[in-house]
């Protein structure tokens, strides 16, 4: 008789991931903050904690002590769909990994297992399989024309062709979400900020790809990152500003990751950048807005890499902002319910988590919600309409274009 | 020299013995982290890497990998310094601090009880290894342990106290009983089995408290059970698990810098 083999590998995961396995000591605290369990009604599954015992045990099925005495035990296929499905009902929004007793790294670890299952043919899931061919072919997830990245440029707006500063406008700024693009420049044009753009050069981050385990297909985010930064190079920059928080987070993650090096430019969300312009009183406001304004944290900003301060600090440095933080806010914040995939893979999912997410905003009597991310600003939006809630949902930027004058259409 | 513990009062056990029995348990535990070990290091080296083809999982793949990331820098910017993260993270378990009070003080006097009881018994050993060797001490072993005695009593209580609240949790706390799976209640059953049988143990031999009423007579019975259940489930039975946690969760805060 043939002798059986194991039904999972250990491709993607590190050998440390698979200590953190053994390490979970099954407290429950990522169950209480996991927004995903919450949002679709406490499905069993999506318990984070849940997702690393039942690895844990095809681990030991496949690797442990009875498996070397008496052979691997075969782990159905479609146990291992099934736990396709709950490992992307998950935002990667980390929080589960803020509050884990173990400091288990609970997003890389959910990465890695993706990645894992795709490769063996399980997952991504639904429209996430789309990823690899735009983005590979296009550069974009949008299937728009690279020829169109800079089609936006209003007349107003000076763009250098070389600048020690470059904005990298990313996919949903540059094609979709306009308001962001343009409030952006218009800003950095008014505050005598020079920077250039890499137009037809910019290509997508790769952050869809990395966060829902395909970025080994046709290693295209590596390649975008390489092409990315070669390209921001050749603008002589020396410090990237990013209006985006996925791509702020994959440059400043992933990228010297993927590279195997550090990047030769300075990686700046443009919060933290007009925070120092603030500080340095070079910010002359010419508005008041006289407006009750909360603050999510994006994920990919806050938890992911730090940034919690700066956008507070622009916000509550608007003339007429009476700024009130929400409940859930910094490394406890809750997530919007975009990322990881499950805003394209599971839209219904993301809604729940926004609405959840639009009612803590409801509970401070903002009048504005605001976000420093597109992804969070849009799903928010869908969740104040769903809820039907009266409230305005604005990126920091477009505030601070408003309250320069600008115009953000 | 005859320990305390044995089938009868006339059959005690000896120092050849129980260095027999904790011989036992202590490769009954190399042989589990070994497979754990080579189970981890069947892993990648690093993140979104594939493992090498045919190669099998090695300890020296897991312990090469989980250095390089302890000292490697991160670019998450959540580092922090391994001497703090030893300290406050690992000994002083400041992540449960952070997240419950009542359970860190479960786990606390569990942790301290524990380990403090379990470096009492290697002193014990070292001062009877000492002495089997020629080496002239100001007390005898006998007299150590008698000097142990008291500390062995206190931390056991401090040990008992965790275990109970640990206990009462599972028990009673609603959400926490229904998360709970055999995995969980191994490991609390098995830490208050060796726990009440060690105080039982010394009660019946001392006739203070814990003796239930039982006949002197089963004192060395008693203590060998509890002798023989320590040294298979607080060594032998880590590895094989959630005990296992003693050991991957200190190296993961480690490897993780403390955490986010």
């Amino acid at each position: 008789m043939a002798k059986r083999t194991p039904s999972i590998d250990t491709k993607n995961l590190t050998a440390v991931q698979l200590m953190e396995l053994d390490s979970c000591v099954r407290c429950g605290e990522c169950v209480k903050w996991c927004p995903t369990y919450a949002a679709s009604g406490q499905k069993p599954g999506l318990a984070p904690r849940d997702k690393i015992l039942r690895w844990r045990q095809y681990m030991n099925q496949s690797y442990g002590i009875k498996a070397r005495l008496f052979g691997p035990q075969e782990i159905p296929k479609s146990e291992l769909e099934e736990f396709k499905d709950d490992v992307h009902g998950c935002t990667t929004c980390g929080i589960c990994s803020t509050v884990c007793e173990a400091g288990i790294n609970t997003v890389e670890l959910w990465e890695s297992m993706r990645a894992n299952l795709v490769k063996k043919g399980i997952g991504p899931y639904g429209k996430q399989n789309m990823f690899p061919k735009l983005i590979g072919q296009y550069h974009n997830p949008y299937m728009k024309d690279q020829k169109d990245r800079l089609a936006w440029v209003p007349p107003d707006v000076k763009i250098e062709n070389k600048a020690d500063i470059v904005y990298f406008t990313g996919c949903t700024a540059g094609y979709n979400q306009l308001a962001l693009a343009y409030a952006t420049s218009r800003v950095l044009n008014k505050l005598g900020i020079k920077f250039a753009m890499l137009g037809e050069e910019e290509w997508c981050c790769g952050s869809a790809l990395i966060r829902t385990g395909q970025a080994h297909i046709n290693d295209v985010p590596r390649e975008t990152a390489k092409h990315n930064v070669e390209a921001i190079q050749k603008k002589g920059a020396k410090k990237v500003l990013f209006a985006c928080a996925g791509c702020f987070r994959a440059a400043k993650v992933d990228w010297p990751r993927l590279l195997g090096k550090e990047l030769p430019f300075e990686v700046v969300h443009v919060s933290e950048f007009l925070a120092g312009l603030i500080k340095e009183d070079k910010i002359k406001w010419e508005k008041s807005i006289n407006k009750t304004i909360t603050y999510h944290d994006p994920c990919h900003l806050g938890r992911h890499v730090g940034v919690f301060d700066a956008p507070r600090y622009v916000l509550s440095h608007i003339p007429g902002v009476k700024f009130v933080e929400m409940d859930r806010v910094k490394e406890f914040q809750r997530c919007c319910g975009a990322g990881g995939g499950v805003k394209a893979g599971i839209p219904d999912l993301a809604m729940a988590v926004a609405e959840s997410r639009v009612k803590d905003a409801v509970e401070t009597n903002a009048d504005i919600l605001s976000s420093c991310c597109p992804f969070c600003k849009r799903n928010l939006m869908d969740g104040r309409d769903s809820l039907k809630v009266d409230m305005v949902v604005e990126d920091v930027i477009e505030l601070v274009a408003e309250a320069l004058g600008l115009e953000t259409k | 020299m005859a320990y305390f513990s044995g089938l009868t009062d006339a059959l005690r056990i000896t120092f050849v013995q129980i260095m027999i029995l904790s011989t036992i348990a202590i490769v009954i535990f190399l042989y589990g982290m070994m497979i754990n070990f080579q189970k981890w290091g069947a892993g990648a080296i690093g993140y979104a890497l594939e493992p090498q083809e045919g190669k099998k999982g090695s300890a020296i793949t897991f312990l090469k990998t989980w250095w390089n990331q302890v000292t490697e820098e991160s670019h998450h910017g959540h580092g922090k310094p391994i001497l703090e993260v030893l300290i406050l993270d690992v000994l002083f378990q400041r992540r449960i601090l952070k997240r419950s009070p009542i359970r860190w003080f479960m786990h606390f006097t569990i942790f301290v009880g524990w380990m403090t009881l379990f470096a009492l018994s290697g002193l014990m050993f070292a001062v009877e290894m000492t002495e089997k060797i020629g080496i002239e001490l100001p007390f005898t072993p006998a007299e150590f342990r008698d000097m142990l005695s008291l500390p062995n009593y206190i931390f056991g209580y401090v040990l008992l106290i965790g275990v109970l609240i640990a206990i009462v949790r599972r028990l009673f706390v609603s959400e926490v009983r229904e998360a709970s799976i055999m995995y969980d209640w191994v490991l609390i059953g098995v830490v208050f089995l060796v726990t009440i049988s060690g105080f039982v143990a010394d009660g019946i031999r001392t006739g203070i408290i814990w003796d239930f009423g039982l006949d002197p007579s089963v004192a060395p019975p008693a203590a060998l059970f509890h002798s023989v259940i320590s040294l298979l489930f607080c060594i032998a039975f880590i590895p094989y698990s959630k005990y296992i946690h003693i050991i991957a969760t200190p190296l993961a805060i480690l490897a993780n810098k403390g955490g986010e």
